[in-house]
C-alpha cells in the first residue's frame, strides 16, 4: 500500500542527520569559526611578512634606477619598483612620509641608501649586490672584458643532499595542522555522533526508529551523514585557504601540498568512518547524556594517543605510526608533505587502514545492534560483547 | 489479521511472556490490560521487532510477519519521544518518508494530520516548545502519518486529560479504516470499556482472558440490586436465588435466569415501594481483578 520509492532508510537517516546539522546555529557557528580561524592562519603571517605588492625605492638619476632595477631582477618575487623623483629633497620626503621603503642616491664614491629610522638587511643587501654588479660590469667595460669574461669561473651552486619540500618551521606548522585538522574534526563529529545517538536513546524514539527500519541502517545513515558533513567542512576551509594562499601570492606552499590533498581525503574519510563507527556505539553503550563521559573515553584515547604521536615523536616512531591504523590518518599526510615518501608507503598504509576500518565497522555494527535498544542503564564494551542479540 | 503465537520472552531468569497467543481484528479495537509488569510493552515490542522472541512468532493474515510488512506498521511506544529540535512539521514528514513514503506524499499526509490536529499554524517550531498534550499530538500523527495497515500504542492516553482523550479517540476512529487492526494497552479500565471491541487481560505473563468485550462483561452469573423501601431480609427465604449481600433495604443477589428475577420483582412490590431493580452488569475492573488474582 506504501510506495517504495525510497529503499535505502540509511539515506533517509544520512540525509536527516545532514538537514539537521545544517539548520543548527552552534554547527554553522563553529564552521565559520574555523573558517575564519583557517583564513587568519593563512593571511596575517603573510600581511606580516611584507608580501602587499613590490617595495618601492626612490631614485634621482639614471643610474640610480638601472641599480634597482638589477636588484629587483636578482630578488625574484615581487622585486621593487622603481620612483624616480626630481632631486634629493624629494626623495627623502618620500622616504620620511613612508611612501618608499627607501632611496637610493648617488654618493660620492658610488651610492646611499637612505631609509627613515631603518633599512632592512635584505633590502640593503640587495641593493648593494646589485650596485656592485652594475658598477663592475661598467669598469669591466671600460677595461675592455664582456661582463662574461668578468663573472668567469665566479659562479657558485648550492646543492643540498636531504632537501627539504618546505622550510622547517612551515613543514612543522602543517604537520602538526594537518594532524590538528583530523583530530579536531573526528573528536567534534564523533561527540555529535555519540550525543545525537544518546539523544535517539534518551527520547525513545529509537524503538519508532528501529521498529521502522534495520537499526544497522540507522548505524550506517549516521556514519555517512556525520562522513559527509565532516568532509564538506573541510573541503570549504580548505577551499577557503587557497583562496587566500593565492591571494596572498603565497603559490609556493599550494605546489607543495595540493599533490597531497588526495591522500589526505582517503587517509581521512577511511580514519574518519571508523571512529564514526565507535563513536555511534559509545552513544548506544550510554543511556544519558551524562554516561558519555566513560562511554567515549575509548573513542577519546585512540585519537588522543596517536595524535600526540603524530606530531610529537620522533621521526621513527612518526614513520612506525603512519602505518597504524586511525594513527595513519594524521601521521602519513604530514609525512608525504615534509619528505620524500615512496609511494608503496601510503598505499600499504592504507591497506591497513581500510582493514582495520572494516574491522572496526563490523564490530561497532554488532555492538551497536546489541546495545541500541538497551535503555535500562549504562553497558561497558565488554558486557555489550558479551550480550546476546536481543 | 494481526496475531501472536505462543510468544516466550526471558530477561534472565525472570519469564516475562509465557506462550502467550492472542487476535488482532481488523477494525476492532483490542484493548490490551494487565498489571504492571504483567509483559504488554514486551509483547508490543516483540510484535514491532524491536526485541526478539525467544519463542513463538507473529503472524499477519496467518504468514509470519516480515520486516517489509512491519515497516507499514504504527507504533507509539509507551515512553514517548521524538525529535526534541526538529520543528514538527519535518519530522512528520521524515517519520512517513521512514515508513516508505515519497516526499511528496509524506508531506500531503503530514499537512493533512497537522490541520486535523489543529496544529497547522505551528508546523514549524520545534517540539519542545509544544505543550505535553500537543507533543502527545504530534506522536499519534508519528504513528499514523503513514497510513498504517496496523496501529500498535502502548499506553496511548497516559497524561491526557478527558477531551484531549476523547479527541485523540476521534482521530483514532477516522483515521483506522475497516482493514486495520489495533492494539493498545492501557491501565485506565474504564477508558478501555468505552473504547474496545476486544480485550486481552494479560496477568504475569499469561493470557488469562480475551474476547469480546461484551462476551468477557457479560460473565456466566446473573446479578440483581435491589433497592425497597423498608427491609429486604425476606429475600433470603426466596428459593432459586442466592443473596449476596442484604443491608436495610438494599440487597444484592444472584439468579439462575431472568424469569427467577421477574418473579423476585414481582414479589417486593406487593410487598411495598421499590426504589430501585436492575442487573448489576459486572465491571471491567472486577474481570480483571478475577483475572488476574
Amino acid at each position: 500500500m506504501n510506495d517504495r520509492t525510497l529503499d535505502r532508510p540509511a539515506l533517509l537517516i544520512a540525509e536527516r542527520e545532514i538537514v539537521t546539522k545544517l539548520r543548527d546555529k552552534t554547527f554553522i557557528g563553529s564552521t565559520v569559526f574555523s573558517l575564519v580561524l583557517v583564513l587568519a592562519a593563512v593571511i596575517i603571517p603573510a600581511l606580516l611578512a611584507g608580501r602587499g605588492g613590490p617595495d618601492k625605492i626612490a631614485v634621482v638619476d639614471d643610474a640610480g634606477a638601472r641599480v634597482v632595477q638589477q636588484a629587483s631582477v636578482t630578488q625574484g618575487d615581487d622585486g621593487f619598483e622603481v620612483n624616480r623623483v626630481a632631486d634629493r629633497a624629494a626623495a627623502e620626503k618620500l622616504v620620511t612620509d613612508g611612501d618608499v621603503k627607501a632611496a637610493l642616491l648617488p654618493g660620492t664614491d658610488g651610492y646611499v641608501v637612505v631609509g627613515k629610522d631603518r633599512v632592512s638587511t635584505g633590502l640593503e643587501s640587495a641593493l648593494r649586490e646589485a650596485a656592485a654588479k652594475v658598477g663592475m660590469e661598467q669598469n669591466a667595460e671600460r677595461a675592455g672584458l664582456t661582463p662574461e669574461q668578468l663573472r668567469a669561473g665566479t659562479k657558485v651552486e648550492l646543492e643540498l643532499l636531504k632537501p627539504a619540500l618546505l622550510p622547517d618551521l612551515v613543514a612543522n606548522f602543517v604537520n602538526i595542522g594537518l594532524a590538528l585538522v583530523f583530530y579536531m574534526t573526528a573528536l567534534g563529529f564523533g561527540m555529535m555522533i555519540a550525543q545525537s545517538v544518546v539523544q535517539e536513546k534518551e527520547s525513545r524514539i529509537v524503538e519508532i526508529l528501529a521498529a521502522a527500519v534495520p537499526i544497522r541502517s540507522l548505524l550506517w545513515g549516521k556514519v555517512l551523514g556525520n562522513t559527509v558533513l565532516a568532509l564538506s567542512q573541510i573541503v570549504v576551509i580548505a577551499g577557503a585557504s587557497v583562496i587566500g594562499l593565492i591571494a596572498t601570492d603565497q603559490l609556493d606552499i599550494l605546489k607543495v601540498v595540493a599533490p597531497v590533498a588526495g591522500w589526505f581525503v582517503v587517509f581521512f574519510v577511511l580514519g574518519f568512518v571508523a571512529l564514526a563507527g565507535l563513536w555511534a556505539v559509545a552513544g548506544s553503550l550510554a543511556t544519558r547524556q551524562e554516561d558519555l563521559g566513560s562511554t567515549t573515553l575509548p573513542g577519546q584515547m585512540i585519537l588522543m594517543i596517536p595524535f600526540f604521536f603524530a606530531v610529537f615523536a620522533g621521526s621513527s616512531a612518526k614513520t612506525v605510526a603512519s602505518f597504524v591504523p586511525i594513527a595513519s590518518s594524521m601521521a602519513m599526510p604530514g609525512r608525504m608533505l615534509t619528505e620524500k615518501v615512496p609511494l608503496w608507503q601510503p598505499l600499504l598504509a592504507i591497506v591497513f587502514l581500510l582493514a582495520g576500518t572494516v574491522l572496526i565497522v563490523r564490530l561497532g555494527a554488532r555492538l551497536y545492534e546489541r546495545t541500541l535498544l538497551q535503555t535500562g542503564r549504562r553497558l561497558g564494551y565488554r558486557e555489550a560483547l558479551a550480550l546476546e542479540s536481543s | 489479521m494481526l496475531s501472536v503465537a505462543g510468544l516466550t520472552r526471558r530477561f534472565g531468569e525472570q519469564l516475562a511472556l509465557d506462550d502467550v497467543s492472542f487476535d488482532v481484528v481488523p477494525g476492532r479495537m483490542t484493548g490490551f490490560v494487565g498489571a504492571n509488569g504483567a509483559g504488554k510493552t514486551t509483547a508490543m515490542r516483540i510484535i514491532l521487532g524491536v526485541l526478539a522472541a525467544h519463542g513463538g512468532e507473529v503472524r499477519w493474515n496467518g504468514e509470519p510477519l516480515t520486516q517489509e510488512i512491519r515497516r507499514d506498521f504504527g507504533y507509539m511506544p509507551e515512553e514517548r519521544g521524538l525529535y526534541p529540535k526538529m520543528n514538527i512539521r519535518d519530522q512528520l514528514v521524515f517519520f512517513g518518508r521512514l515508513h516508505g513514503f515519497d516526499p511528496i506524499r509524506a508531506a500531503e499526509r503530514t499537512d493533512k494530520l497537522l490541520e486535523r490536529l489543529g496544529l497547522a499554524e505551528r508546523a514549524g517550531d520545534t517540539l519542545e516548545t509544544l505543550s505535553l498534550g500537543n507533543q502527545q499530538r504530534v506522536q499519534i500523527a508519528a504513528a499514523l502519518v503513514h497510513e498504517p495497515i496496523a496501529l500498535v500504542l502502548d499506553e496511548p492516553f497516559s497524561g491526557l486529560d478527558p477531551l484531549a482523550v476523547d479527541a485523540m479517540v476521534d482521530l483514532l476512529r477516522e483515521e483506522v479504516t475497516a482493514e486495520v487492526p489495533v492494539l493498545f494497552s492501557s491501565h485506565q479500565l474504564d477508558l478501555v470499556e468505552r473504547l474496545c471491541d476486544d480485550l486481552v487481560v494479560l496477568s504475569r505473563g499469561k493470557v488469562v482472558a480475551a474476547g469480546p468485550v461484551a462476551e468477557l462483561a457479560s460473565g456466566p452469573s446473573l446479578t440483581y440490586k435491589l433497592i425497597v423501601d423498608g427491609d429486604a431480609g425476606w429475600l433470603r427465604d426466596v428459593p432459586g436465588i442466592q443473596v449476596r449481600d442484604v443491608a436495610g433495604g438494599t440487597a444484592l443477589f444472584d439468579v439462575e435466569n431472568d424469569g427467577v428475577a421477574q418473579q423476585v420483582l414481582q414479589q417486593a412490590i406487593t410487598r411495598g415501594p421499590v426504589l430501585q431493580f436492575a442487573p448489576e452488569r459486572v465491571a471491567l475492573s472486577d474481570i480483571f481483578r478475577e483475572a488476574t488474582r
